[in-house]
């Protein structure tokens, strides 16, 4: 085997030293704040193991675990489903094909926030006027304020928000299914059904994984959605753990705690993200 | 090349002449005034230009910043701790305090200027000795009402809760709108929950809360019916609408009353300076003569102990509470001065003098519940669901909960 020029591990030190200092370094310090009773500010002593005792016993902690994965796995789903729908749609010959890419990618680069009072503003006001002209009891009002249905609003801002990202990878992979596979195929008779679930569908698979993972984590992380549209309300029906870590910790003066509610949330993240990525390996063929 | 490095240094010479020059003319001390604010911004520019032109080698630099309490902790989490503050009198500012990164104002001739029973009020929220802020505002929770549409009904003010909640089924039977609820914004209920809870939780709840003498349960019980019947009475759909949907909603006349404090008063004018509004304590009793009104201090100012440039805030502070400018900030935030002899004669809230007169003042409740706790959302929840035994029992166990932390 031929040596390594030390050139390249040269190369790799000021992204090491950035991602040192600006990301493992402060990882560290709040698993170490995780281990006292820090406010955010003043002074602390060390408390052991009380903070991560205490949080098994935290309904509200429970309940924010609950709502999150609730959200999650729905949210992941639904992305995925439409962003493949999408993603075939624009692969197939169409006209205008490059603008539609276009537009659909537009809402992925729209900041959360922003989209977020929009969207707030049609669940207070438009979504109910409809409901009412159309006579639809449940619609005529703020589903925001209803506390079995406020999740549901997130969803559909978290789902309109990043399809097209999804989109986007799953366009990339059926670029790289090649034209002949299908060419044979149709000489063999398949449907489209058929090329779709044993032609498309197993070659896309890596493309799947990684659409999985990513929605799967970065809904896990929801945070900025909630913020625009609920915060957390009605009562505690939409307080994701992130948004619980927020408001416990910087507003509520448990910084130590809700920090170490954050280590436990990283270890479940870093497994689930770990797991999915073994389970769904698996599946993937290589022709 | 040896052109070009010449020319070169000859510039970086002067860049370096320049800046040292304009250092040694500008012997001006710089402050940063963080206050947490929004409303008083331009009225706080107003006399800090006042306070430059007084004292033109002091430089003071108005901060603020939305959600102005999270961003002023986690500077403190670092360590950067602004020379002057303004802040809301509550739970936080009591965290804050006790933390000793503030100065002591106990010996100061200034702070003797100012009312004692704010000063008494602050010294609740740290339990300390000391005085680490000065009370410079005071604010009253109240409930606004629309002084045409209560005359087009011969209404009058309500003085007892049952008179109240007459008033409210009169109008309902007008087909008015009574109360405009913002019960989306779980803040909001904290309004008729701080007046209602002032009243009836009795004497030293908190006190006694802390030493496990007493629960939510025993204290809380009409408190919580209370506030639920509140609901008979507002708009449809009242957890739909946000804080500044009700102020658009009040000021456009669609309720006679808007629960709200004093605060509210002016982002309302705003979107509708014709209207003719008025404030009154929510009578929670039904003995008139022992409704207290909720006021808190609205704004108090403090200092980092160790600035870098004590005298120079100082005086700053000690501006502010001259009676002049503190008379010009009242009448221009709506809000009652914690300097004495300065008052508050506004017609809109003239209804409420008689609270200050009197004393019959109360703290808010809620700057002494744990912020950890979320009150405000545990009583949404509670709004929702309506059942007052399992409400008080989340209260209770949510208290225990974040005190054994």
């Amino acid at each position: 085997m031929k040596k390594t020029s030390s050139v390249f591990y040269w190369m790799t030190i000021p992204a090491f030293i950035l991602f040192f200092v600006f990301h493992t370094l402060p990882a560290l310090q709040g698993i170490f704040y995780s281990f006292t009773d820090y406010i955010g500010f003043g002074d602390y002593g060390f408390v052991g193991f009380r903070n991560f005792i205490n949080l098994l016993n935290d309904g509200r902690a429970f309940d924010a675990y609950i709502f999150t994965f609730k959200f999650a796995i729905v949210s992941t789903i639904i992305v995925n489903i439409l962003s493949l729908l999408i993603a075939l749609g624009l692969n197939a010959k169409i006209k205008f094909k490059d603008t539609f890419r276009a537009i659909y990618f537009v809402p992925y680069m729209l900041s959360i926030l922003v989209v977020g009072y929009i969207f707030n503003h049609i669940f207070t006001f438009i979504l109910p006027e409809i409901g009412r002209n159309l006579g639809i009891d449940i619609l005529s009002k703020n589903i925001l304020g209803n506390m079995d249905l406020a999740w549901i609003g997130v969803v559909i801002l978290a789902v309109w928000n990043s399809s097209g990202f999804n989109t986007l990878l799953y366009l990339s992979g059926l670029q790289t299914v090649p034209d002949e596979l299908y060419e044979v195929a149709k000489i063999d008779g398949a449907g489209k059904w058929d090329q779709f679930k044993h032609i498309t569908f197993p070659l896309i698979a890596p493309f799947f994984t990684i659409n999985i993972v990513i929605s799967m984590r970065g809904f896990l992380m929801v945070f900025d959605h909630i913020m625009a549209l609920t915060q957390g309300g009605p009562g505690r029906a939409t307080e994701s753990i992130t948004l619980l870590i927020y408001n416990g910790g910087f507003m509520g003066g448990e910084f130590a705690y809700q920090t170490a509610n954050a280590v436990v949330f990283l270890i479940v993240v870093l497994s689930i993200s770990l797991f999915q990525i073994k389970v769904l390996q698996k599946r993937e063929v290589d022709y | 090349m040896k052109k070009l490095a010449l020319s070169l240094t000859n510039f970086l010479l002067i860049l370096l002449l320049v800046f040292t020059t304009s250092s040694v003319f500008a012997r001006q001390v710089e402050l940063e005034f963080f206050q947490s604010k929004r409303e008083a911004v331009t009225t706080f520019n107003e006399l800090i230009t006042k306070f430059e032109a007084e004292n033109p080698n002091i430089k003071v630099i108005q901060n603020q910043v939305p959600d102005a309490e999270t961003v002023l902790k986690s500077r403190l989490a670092r360590n950067n701790v602004p020379d002057i503050m303004g802040l809301g009198g509550n739970y936080t500012y009591g965290q804050i305090a006790a933390a000793g990164i503030l100065k002591d104002f106990s010996n100061d001739p200034y702070l003797a200027k100012t009312q004692l029973a704010y000063q008494k009020m602050l010294q609740d929220l740290h339990g300390k000795k000391g005085h680490y802020g000065i009370p410079y505002t005071a604010n009253a929770n109240t409930v606004l009402y629309n002084k045409d549409k209560f005359a087009e009904l011969n209404l009058e003010i309500p003085k007892t809760w049952e008179q109240f909640i007459d008033t409210a089924k009169k109008i309902k039977a007008a087909g008015g709108t009574p109360f405009y609820l913002t019960f989306k914004d779980a803040w909001t209920i904290i309004v008729p929950w701080n007046s209602l809870a002032a009243n009836l939780h009795g004497e030293n709840f908190i006190e006694q809360r802390l030493e496990n003498e007493t629960t939510f349960e025993d204290r809380y019980q009409k408190v919580a019916e209370r506030i639920y019947k509140l609901l008979d009475y507002g708009q449809n759909d009242v957890f739909g609408y946000g804080y500044s949907q009700g102020n658009q909603a009040f000021a456009n006349g669609e309720s006679f009353m808007y629960i709200q404090g004093v605060w509210a008063i002016n982002p309302i004018l705003e979107s509708n300076p014709d209207l003719n509004l008025g404030a009154f304590a929510l009578p929670a009793v039904n003995d008139a003569d022992e409704n207290m009104l909720v006021s808190g201090v609205d704004t108090v100012l403090t200092m980092n102990k160790n600035t870098d440039h004590p005298e120079a805030a100082e005086k700053f502070i000690e501006f502010l509470l001259e009676e002049e400018n503190a008379q010009f900030y009242i009448d221009e935030q709506m809000t009652f001065s914690a300097v004495e002899n300065v008052f508050q004669e506004d017609p809109t809230v003239v209804d409420l003098k008689t609270y200050f007169e009197s004393g019959n003042l109360a703290p808010f409740p809620d700057h002494y519940y744990p912020s950890g706790m979320q009150v405000p959302n545990l009583i949404q929840g509670f709004l929702h669901e309506g059942d007052v035994e399992e409400f008080l029992n989340t209260l209770d166990s949510e208290w225990n909960k974040v005190q054994s932390r």
